[in-house]
């Protein structure tokens, strides 16, 4: 690595001193996509991801599993197609959705490993729509992912991100609004305990005239784990009639956990709609004892409170297991942090 | 029958120590069977007493004791006085996101129930139901999130649904007709009558006559600079109506 990196723009996740390490470099077996037949799944030796700054490049660097995905103009099916990450490495994914396509698309990650990197690129045609659910569940010590979609015109993009993972490391989520009229609400849901390190920086760009982007990121906090999110909303000059709202909340569980929640907007067009909130929170106490008036303990009015903190994040998942499976996640982390 | 007794009963807010006492030797029994109403003037501490009795960490008690059935309850925490038969019709419910309120209401009933004996979901369902028709409340309200963009009067009666599925032993009522329309205090009072029975007390904090129309109380309690100064039977409550508190003096019970 030359010693001036180029990075992109995450304030408070400490990339240059993460670059700094080694990336495993066994070369493991790609992700798995169960998909209908239409679709084609394919494991070239390479791809060509985003590379325009440092971090993208030490993403790409090889060795690496590479899987691509595309999915024809046209499709529609309301099954979820279903990416399973690689039990013990990373690699590079890239999907291309066909115009006019109606997709509801699932991610899964529990890869192991000492310092992984992995990078999803998601190109989508003008009038598709997408419905997509990222569960990062890694075991990993350090993980560096990011997430890029860009959206041609008239697509619509309901994306959730729902972090139970157990590394420290960055999750970077850029989402290039590029086509007028396309619209994205990103949702992430995180959960940190332990020790955990963890930055994430969402960025929704409005390229397009009359583009809409929203960004929610909820994160819970326990133990001594650390959690950064920022938000960031760009409505370009040109993006006529753009809409750019965010929304950055984080919840800390116990006395050493550490939230932050940087909202950051960037306006450089006058005829547009953008707004931002953000807190680092304790616990309601007034919720508390409301619940508990009613006869819960506080074990359980605690957890009511958690839950319907996240659920703001993650309300929009669909998949009724997969849910409870996200419940239950919480219920075992909160179990461990009172012990 | 169960006891509830308030014995010389001082409290001060927790937060601030230095301030002098809000409630200065409070004396009261409320048996299972019987209405009780509290009323005084805004900041004499009617407030104050409920939240104590409740277990509201906010308070403090300096003096003084609270029993069930001669069983003192001040180091309980407020869910196991709860569990014990104390409910507490809220002023200001607050608001859950991610928790319905039946989701909510079934956790508060099964709270009270052994873990081997929770009850049927058809069961619960059903008198759901039945209740939040005799409430006259919509269905969809059932699996809104727990008072989460409810209006005033929406709160107020989602805390009698909460009393008529929990069915405690004693409820504290604070201002449970403040911000209820009268088509709606009448419903909210139908409710309250309709647990009346041998084994339910309750104490109800209002600042008006016309409550009591609808729920008629065995004792009326005045409670000015942080005592009850005059008990009476229904006709205090009317009386007061007519003259106002300004007269009444600390000491006058005794006269």
């Amino acid at each position: 690595m030359p010693e001036t990196l180029t990075l992109p723009n995450a304030p408070k996740i400490p990339l240059r001193r993460y670059l700094k390490q080694t990336k495993d470099d066994a070369l493991v077996a790609p992700a798995t996509v169960d998909a209908p037949s239409t679709v084609v799944v394919d494991h070239p030796d390479s791809v060509v991801m985003p590379a325009t700054n440092d971090f993208e490049k030490w993403l790409n660097a090889k060795p690496q599993s590479v899987t691509t995905i595309n999915i024809p103009a046209g499709f529609s099916d309301q099954t979820p197609i279903k990416l399973t990450g690689p039990v013990d490495g990373g690699g590079l994914v890239h999907i291309t959705i066909g115009e006019n396509a109606n997709v509801v698309f699932q991610e899964r990650w529990t890869s192991t490993g000492s310092m992984l990197g992995i990078a999803v690129a998601i190109d989508i045609a003008a009038g598709a729509t997408v419905n997509w659910l990222a569960y990062d569940a890694f075991k990993a010590d350090t993980v560096l992912l990011q997430r890029t979609v860009n959206m041609a015109a008239n697509t619509t993009l309901n994306l959730t991100v729902a972090g139970f993972s157990q590394n420290s490391g960055a999750s970077l989520l850029t989402t290039n609004l590029n086509g007028d009229g396309a619209e994205a609400t990103i949702n992430v849901g995180v959960l940190a305990a332990g020790k955990q390190h963890l930055g994430y920086a969402t960025a929704v760009t409005n390229f397009g005239r009359k583009t809409v982007g929203h960004i929610n990121q909820r994160g819970v906090i326990t133990d001594k784990a650390h959690l950064v999110f920022n938000g960031i909303g760009h409505i370009v000059e040109g993006a006529r009639g753009s809409d750019a709202q965010q929304e950055n909340r984080v919840l800390m569980l116990s006395e050493h956990a550490r939230g932050d929640a940087n909202p950051i907007l960037l306006i450089d067009e006058n005829d547009v709609t953008a707004g931002h909130a953000a807190s680092a929170s304790r616990v309601d106490q007034r919720q508390l004892y409301y619940l508990m008036s009613r006869g819960v303990s506080a074990v359980v009015a605690k957890r009511m409170v958690i839950r319907g903190f996240l659920e703001a994040g993650l309300g929009e998942i669909r998949d009724a297991d997969l849910k409870q499976e996200l419940f239950d996640a919480i219920d075992e982390t909160l179990v461990n942090a009172d012990a | 029958m169960t006891k509830l007794e308030i014995k010389d009963l001082h409290v001060k807010v927790k937060a601030e120590p230095e301030h002098p006492e809000i409630l200065r030797g409070i004396n009261l029994t409320i048996n299972t069977g019987e209405i009780h109403a509290l009323m005084g003037p805004n900041g004499n501490g009617k407030s104050t007493l409920a939240e104590t009795i409740m277990g509201n960490p906010a308070y403090l008690v300096t003096q003084g004791d609270i029993l069930i059935d001669g069983e003192s309850i001040l180091d309980k925490a407020v869910d196991e006085r709860a569990r014990l038969g104390l409910f507490l019709g809220m002023q200001y419910p607050a608001e859950i996101n991610g928790v319905t309120n039946a989701e909510f209401i079934r956790a508060a009933i099964n709270a009270r129930r052994p873990k081997d004996d929770q009850i049927p979901i058809m069961q619960f369902i059903k008198q759901l139901d039945a209740t939040m028709d005799q409430l006259k409340m919509p269905e969809d309200m059932a699996d809104r999130y727990l008072n989460q963009g409810f209006s005033g009067g929406e709160k107020k009666r989602n805390e009698i649904l909460q009393l008529m599925m929990i069915k405690p032993h004693f409820a504290m009522l604070d201002e449970i007709d403040s911000g209820l329309d009268i088509d709606a205090l009448r419903i909210v009072a139908e409710g309250v009558n309709s647990m009346r029975g041998k084994e339910f007390g309750t104490m109800i904090i209002t600042h008006y006559q016309r409550l009591l129309n609808y729920i008629v109380p065995d004792f009326v309690h005045i409670l000015k600079d942080g005592e009850i100064i005059e008990t009476g039977g229904a006709e205090l409550a009317k009386e007061l109506e007519k003259t106002g508190y300004e007269h009444l003096k600390v000491g006058d019970a005794n006269a």
